[in-house]
């Protein structure tokens, strides 16, 4: 135990401590500035000195630690003329330009100096002159501000690890820079901005638009641009967001952002969002009220159910609407219509990778939570980079790596560069190759666990590939392969990260080869997911196959108990998968679609022939907050409020529920859930809700999965997985698993939808924030790929596939491509990479099988 | 250009440290020693090599005064102008410099035969004024001596 007396209180500790963490554990206040929570120690600014008994001199309270007996004063004469004179020596070059700095109101130099002086500088010296920095279009850098206290350099080295800033220069020339000395090139997570405590380096988002003091409420929400979950604080002003800030320390983010999330929000206020209903008439999109919207779904929908029934509607939901709005739209399809026909883009990789796993470990293997990463011992990334999918995940790879983790990656991974210890990644095709020599290492190295008779039988029928066709086929030497699995040895305790791309080129074998590779590490499981709420959707039940809570819905006795507690009926029957239903859209089979929150005819492979299958559509209804590709095509659109200015629920990647709490009124947009509602009342099932609230009390007595997590429960450990729920099942499914390693495909170039840090699907690109870091798409290779098609970097490029669809773009020439393929982001109007690539139908869980044709590239004059 | 030769001295020096990150001044001395100066091109070429981010290598190289950030002369003349060398009339030295090759402090030659920098002490006060030409060291300067030293720098 250490005593320490503060101010003449004494105050217990059973660990060391700073005297900084010991006086704040106190409640006594000691003055910091270069001091941040969560970064290095660093004692530069001398504004918490101290005086130590018995010490000579005074001391940095927030880098000496306590020891037992030690007397503390933190308010003497002799430490306020000390602030005082440091105040003095930093106002010697910081400007006084509080007037016109945005910082003002908010500034910690600002606050310090106002409580110990100095009033006056005794200095005759002029002040530095550095030009403000306007080079970069998001941060706008003024280094006569900086107060040299190295808290950004600390956040960028040591948390976000990007290193993408640093001190350059010595003595009064110190400036913080990027390395390009203008524009920062870097992550743009924004993280330095958090940190800064003076008005060095500001966001120019909303530069000289208000001062800190303007803002009149400030709400607590989650951003809504991946898997992750990041709450984040919205500052407002009557109806308008100011800015995006996080606060350190709250949410699984602890205070950090990434770039999408901090300075995505514009999208919310763009001028290019949908303000009023949309209806087709005489083939144009006319703007409507309300009434006539709604009544003209309503009619159309009654005449197609009474005519055809449920069976000929197909409804898409969206993983970026909350739990209520899909829940809703899911009780709608089955009550209303009478259709089980209800999926969502989730089927392209989380739904079907989260039920193969389970379906082989058992249900909930995915929840694991993110900070668990950050604590392993080894690492595995496989099928994406998840610094780009979902980049403040990304961060916890990276600091595992820091803690001396083995990092394995076995996919293009550009943001875990200097973190992985092995990076063996197999020519586009041949990924199957790779994992299947990988786990025949790791069975050499490791041995079997023994744990699980079914796996390690199926294992046993493995056709294993021999080495000269691995290497053939991956072009990785065998003793890459011996490295990995030397480094994945020891470890004990090891995450196995798994993104989106696993599903392109290995199907399910890919899918099983990477399950065993987890039963022979041990390892925890993490599915990358590149959207807000993905795993919501497969909880609401947004499934064809399984009601709220993830039943499946053809078994009557599981049917029946669920009609009888909510009192409405299901049809017995499962419904269409997403593809499935393009399928039968295409043949006829299906008269009338609802796309809630989604833009198919782009996002989804096969693009072209979706679109075309779409527009033989009779009835297309399209909710959306921007006139997507696909809600060009819409009898009518109706527009959508996004999540800030919604209330609901949102699941993340780790299977934690958390809330969101409105920050605006949208303008014109209505929320999912008001818009079903609505549409269903004038069919004649009315559906009583008057808030979220009162949607998520149903689903609770619908999913027995979230037990009786109340509103309250939410932020609790009643919002994480199991929820203290039932249990929904036990056992393990029977998986079908190929035994064959083959090749998907050929050995020439394949396109690649490229995952962007800066872009989140076609949604982001109404922002200009986003825009102006990227506006541009580009396809990306490596130097050889393209010197084999002569091809050089900023070249325009023609991009033809086999079905004849193309696309033109500038070429970036790039040797973090490893497995030459060429990456395209499917992000851009006019630019659908989707076009170029086919898919099949996988019959076990719905997913594609994508089909990569090979593509020519020529260049454009 | 940064040669071959270069590339493999790094590389060899790497080695020659428990972390990349000591290697970076001697890696960036390396450059310096044939190129003269250190262009941002060849900071990267070095983060490249050593496996550390970009910017630290630039925090490391204009953190030191030894390290050049413009192209330089053939031939780089330092004159100290502290205390004894400034009495001893270093100053009147590098008014000299600047009547007969027109450079000023930091600047270059247009024939890019010398380049001229203002440097601290060389432990040289007894024989002040001084100065380095490259590697060499002269004392004991007036007028006179330091144009024939130069005369034989081309």
């Amino acid at each position: 135990m250490i005593t320490v007396t503060i101010n003449d209180r004494e105050i217990k500790f059973d660990k060391a401590v700073t005297i900084l963490e010991a006086a704040r554990s106190g409640g006594i206040k000691i003055p910091t500035l270069c001091f941040f929570e969560g970064l290095e120690k660093f004692g530069g600014c001398r504004l918490c000195l101290v005086e130590v008994e018995k010490l000579p001199r005074l001391q940095t309270a927030c880098t000496v630690m306590v020891t037992d007996g030690m007397v503390v004063r933190t308010e003497t004469d002799a430490i306020i003329r000390a602030r005082k004179a440091m105040l003095e020596f930093l106002l010697i070059n910081h400007p006084l330009d509080c007037p016109y700095c945005d910082k003002s109101g908010e500034c910690e130099l600002q606050d310090l100096v106002a409580q110990y002086g100095a009033e006056e500088g005794r200095f005759a010296e002029g002040k530095r002159r550095h030009p403000e920095s306007f080079d970069d279009p998001i941060i706008v850098r003024n280094m006569e501000r900086c107060v040299t206290c190295t808290r950004c350099v600390r956040m960028c080295d040591g948390v976000q690890r990007a290193s993408a800033i640093t001190v350059t220069g010595r003595g009064d020339h110190s400036f913080v820079e990027p390395f390009s000395g203008g524009r920062y090139d870097c992550e743009y997570c924004g993280n330095c901005l958090t940190v800064c405590p003076v008005g060095a380096i500001m966001s120019r988002l909303h530069r000289h638009s208000y001062r800190a003091w303007f803002v009149e409420d400030e709400i607590e929400t989650l951003c809504g641009f991946c898997g992750v979950g990041c709450s984040m604080i919205l500052q407002m002003r009557e109806n308008t967001i100011l800015r995006a800030i996080p606060r350190m320390g709250m949410g699984i983010n602890k205070g950090l952002l990434c770039a999408r999330g901090r300075f995505g929000y514009d999208i919310i206020e763009s001028n290019r969002r949908l303000t009023t209903p949309l209806v087709r008439k005489n083939g144009e999109l006319k703007a409507v009220s309300w009434a006539e919207a709604l009544g003209l779904v309503a009619e159309k929908f009654s005449e197609i159910k009474e005519q055809d029934g449920g069976e000929k509607f197909a409804g898409i939901v969206s993983p970026e609407l909350t739990n209520e709005d899909n829940y809703v739209f899911q009780r709608f399809f089955r009550e209303t219509l009478f259709s089980n026909n209800i999926d969502s883009i989730i089927r392209m990789f989380y739904a079907p990778a989260q039920a193969y796993f389970e379906g082989i470990f058992g249900q909930g293997i995915t929840a694991n939570l993110i900070s668990g990463i950050g604590k392993s011992d080894a690492v595995v990334v496989a099928g994406g980079d998840p610094t780009k999918i979902n980049p403040v995940l990304g961060l916890q790879v990276r600091a595992a790596s820091g803690n001396g983790a083995k990092v394995v990656s076995l996919s293009n991974a550009a943001g875990l560069k200097r973190f992985a210890s092995s990076e063996p990644v197999a020519r586009s095709g041949s990924e199957n190759f790779l994992y299947s020599a990988l786990l025949k290492a790791l069975i050499d190295t490791r041995g079997l666990p023994g744990r699980s008779g079914s796996i390690e039988q199926e294992i046993g029928n493995i056709k294993w590939p021999n080495d000269e066709e691995i290497t053939q086929r991956t072009g990785l030497r065998k003793s890459d392969i011996e490295k990995v699995a030397e480094d994945l040895k020891d470890p004990k305790n090891i995450s196995v990260i798994i993104g989106p791309d696993i599903m392109i080129n290995n199907g399910l074998m890919g899918l099983f080869l990477i399950a065993a590779i987890i039963y022979v590490l041990d390892a925890r499981i993490y599915l990358l997911s590149e959207r807000p709420n993905e795993q919501g959707v497969i909880d609401t039940g947004c499934m064809p196959d399984t009601l709220p809570g993830g039943r499946p819905l053809e078994i009557s006795s599981f049917r029946e108990k669920f009609e009888q507690e909510m009192g409405y009926g299901v049809p017995g029957q499962k419904g269409l998968t997403l593809f499935e239903m393009f399928e039968a859209i295409g043949k006829g089979d299906i008269k009338a679609a609802y796309v809630m929150g989604d833009n198919p005819v782009f996002n989804l492979p096969a693009a072209d022939r979706i679109r075309e299958a779409m527009s033989g559509l009779d009835f297309l209804v399209v909710q959306d907050a921007f006139l997507s590709e696909t809600a060009k095509m819409a009898d009518v659109v109706l527009p959508a409020a996004l999540w800030a200015e919604k209330d609901g629920t949102y699941v993340n990647l780790e299977r934690r529920i958390q809330r969101l709490h409105r920050a605006k009124k949208s303008v014109g947009g209505l929320e999912g859930w008001q818009i079903i509602a609505g549409i269903s009342g004038l069919m004649g099932s009315r559906m009583e809700y008057n808030s979220a609230r009162d949607i998520w009390e149903e689903i609770t007595r619908a999913s027995h999965l979230y037990g009786s997590v109340s509103y309250e429960d939410l932020a609790t450990d009643k919002s994480l997985w199991p929820y203290k729920g039932e249990p929904l099942r036990s056992g393990k499914w029977e998986i079908k698993i190929p035994e064959e390693v083959v090749e998907k495909t050929g050995h020439g170039c394949h396109v690649y939808p490229d995952r962007l840090l800066f872009h989140s699907g076609s949604f982001s690109r109404y922002s200009p924030a986003l825009n102006s870091i990227q506006a541009e798409p580009y396809a990306v290779m490596h130097p050889d790929t393209a010197k084999s098609i002569d091809i050089k970097d900023g070249d325009r490029i023609k991009i033809a596939a086999a079905n004849g669809w193309s696309i033109e773009l500038v070429s970036k020439v790039d040797n973090e491509i490893r497995d030459f393929s060429v990456r395209v982001p499917n992000v851009f109007e006019g630019v659908c990479v989707m076009s170029l690539v086919d898919y099949g139908i996988e019959p076990g869980t719905g997913a594609p099988v994508w089909k990569l044709s090979d593509i020519k590239i020529e260049k454009v004059q | 250009m940064i040669t071959e030769e270069i590339i493999k001295k790094i590389q060899q020096k790497k080695g020659d440290y428990p972390v990349f990150r000591s290697a970076i001044m001697s890696a960036l001395h390396e450059i310096q020693n044939t190129e003269g100066w250190l262009s941002q091109e060849s900071l990267y070429k070095v983060s490249g090599m050593l496996n550390i981010p970009p910017a630290t290598v630039k925090g490391v190289a204009t953190f030191y005064h030894m390290y050049r950030h413009v192209p330089m002369g053939r031939n780089i003349i330092q004159i100290c102008t502290n205390v004894a060398c400034m009495i001893m009339g270093a100053e009147k030295l590098v008014d000299l410099l600047k009547r007969e090759f027109g450079i000023e402090a930091g600047g270059t030659t247009g024939d890019k035969r010398f380049s001229l920098v203002i440097m601290e002490c060389i432990g040289a006060c007894g024989t002040a004024p001084a100065m380095l030409v490259n590697d060499d060291f002269h004392d004991n300067l007036d007028e006179k001596r330091v144009m024939d030293i130069l005369n034989g720098y081309k």
